[in-house]
């Protein structure tokens, strides 16, 4: 990314965070949401105004806590990168599938990347939860898997 | 020569370390220096009274620095150490100053710190010269290699990802010196057939790249250690999807943090993959499919980390593409100018 950047290219770069056909979240150190992207919008139905300032454990029954504070407390405490795969984990949010109408499954597998924000003390201040749809490699894969072609 | 000029011993088993540090002193220092690559040369040279203050390293082949610390304090050979390491684990310095040694300074020693180090311990004398200053130092000449330097930026990256390690699992880790070889791909097939030592693994994989140099960082687990690993962080892994889970984690966490430390050496910024699970409990030629027909060659870095008093060992790959390799001797060259 360009090291300066003005401010018409800060308007272009907000749209392009809203655009982007992934789940982008910030959440402060009390996990509290503080950007929240048209595709999270999109796929749970809940406004930026509805989520703002709230826990993503208060907006989301389905993420288990204990899991999603160890994870996220060594991106925070030790500012590297974290992930989740959906092998493991199907989903961190229960999303529909993208394709409701001829799709096999009933919800959307995910990848999940967590991500530590500086700021500009040098601190990891915030963290960043990025959500891949990844239902269609999932699919193929269990198709896979089911014919014994692993 | 006048009795005011220290005699300065710089002891690291990497030419580029020792250059890096030479050109850190203060300017205006009255030091004559000699270097050692090892703890035993380093030993020799303080005994024929070479070094009044030592800038030592930690991890070095035939004598490491913490024994080189014993030596000193058993027999009773006066030196003023500082140790320089990419050792960065908390135990590390807490057992370094254990041994006598005056001040710890991170690698790649900056030179404000340097300087402010030296001048808290009292060694850094301002040159009484009279004239308006001290003439320029001659700088040693080194030859480093592509080589040494790429082990140099690996050992310091490790040392950060050994101090993360460190806090989570509460123990200390031993840091290996880095392999950094070039391998015909096939000979790549026996050196990790070699780091398999005849048991079932577990690998996970993640794909770099950043700045035209890619490659994949690859993470070996021996299946034995797992259990171990699991106590230490204090999780009790319900089933395969947990163990896969805590192994994940672990390998983020190491591959992240020496990535990191490399990047910032080298001056990029990598992207990173969604890392993957290769397979588990399987031998190495079922976990890895080696793209024979693409790649000739590969530049690889091998890490072997183990625990102190506990039998657990991660072996950490960075492998690098054939094409990356103009770009990364660049890099290096870059650092080593």
């Amino acid at each position: 990314m360009a090291a300066q950047i003005d401010i018409d290219e800060v308007h272009w770069l907000l749209d392009i965070v809203q655009c982007l056909d992934v789940g982008v979240i910030v959440l402060d150190r009390q996990y509290r949401v503080e950007v929240w992207n048209s595709f999270m919008e999109n796929h749970s139905g809940m406004g930026p105004s509805q989520v703002y300032g709230k826990t993503l454990f208060e907006l989301f029954g389905e993420v288990d806590e204990a899991w999603f504070r160890r994870k996220a407390d060594s991106v925070l405490q030790l500012g590297t990168r974290a992930f989740s795969l959906w092998e493991q984990r199907p989903y961190l949010l229960h999303f529909k599938n993208y394709q409701p109408i001829t799709g096999h499954e009933d919800f959307m597998y995910q990848n999940v990347t967590f991500l530590p924000l500086v700021g500009a003390k040098g601190e990891v201040e915030h963290l960043c939860v990025v959500i891949y749809d990844v239902t269609a490699v999932a699919i193929l894969k269990k198709q896979l898997a089911a014919r014994g072609g692993q | 020569m006048p009795s005011t000029v220290i005699p300065l011993l710089v002891c690291d088993d990497s030419a580029m370390a020792r250059k890096q540090l030479i050109r850190a002193l203060p300017a205006d220092w009255p030091v004559s220096i000699t270097q050692a690559t090892q703890g035993e040369e380093a030993l020799q040279a303080i005994r024929q009274g070479l070094g009044q203050v030592v800038l030592l390293d930690l991890t070095m082949p035939v004598m490491d620095g913490y024994e080189v610390l014993a030596h000193l304090r058993d027999e009773g050979l006066k030196a003023k150490v500082v140790v320089v390491s990419g050792d960065v684990q908390e135990e590390a310095v807490r057992r370094v100053s254990d041994l006598g040694a005056l001040a710890f300074l991170k690698k790649p020693a900056d030179p404000d710190d340097l300087r402010r180090t030296l001048a808290g311990l009292g060694l850094l004398v301002p040159s009484t010269a009279k004239g308006p200053q001290t003439p320029p130092r001659a700088e040693p000449v080194l030859t480093v290699n592509f080589r040494d330097t790429l082990r140099e930026v690996s050992n310091i990256a490790m040392g950060r990802a050994a101090a993360l390690l460190a806090r989570v699992l509460g123990v200390f880790v031993q840091l290996p010196i880095p392999n950094v070889n070039i391998f015909e791909v096939s000979e790549l097939h026996m050196a990790l057939t070699d780091a398999q030592r005849g048991e079932r693994l577990s690998a996970v994989c993640q794909g770099f790249i950043g700045d035209a140099i890619a490659g994949e960082a690859l993470l070996l687990f021996h299946d034995s250690e797992v259990a171990d690993m699991a106590r230490l962080i204090g999780v009790q892994p319900k089933g395969e999807r947990d163990t896969s889970e805590m192994l994940l984690d672990l390998a983020s966490l190491l591959i992240g943090a020496c990535l990191t430390g490399i990047a910032e050496q080298i001056d990029v910024r990598f992207s990173q993959g969604h890392p993957q699970l290769l397979g588990q409990h399987a031998s190495i030629e079922r976990l890895i499919h080696l793209n024979r027909t693409r790649w000739k060659k590969t530049l690889a870095v091998e890490i072997s980390y183990s625990l102190e008093g506990h039998d657990v060992h991660f072996d950490l790959l960075l492998l690098f593409t054939e094409d990356s390799l103009a770009r990364l001797t660049d890099k290096i060259n870059y650092l080593m100018g």
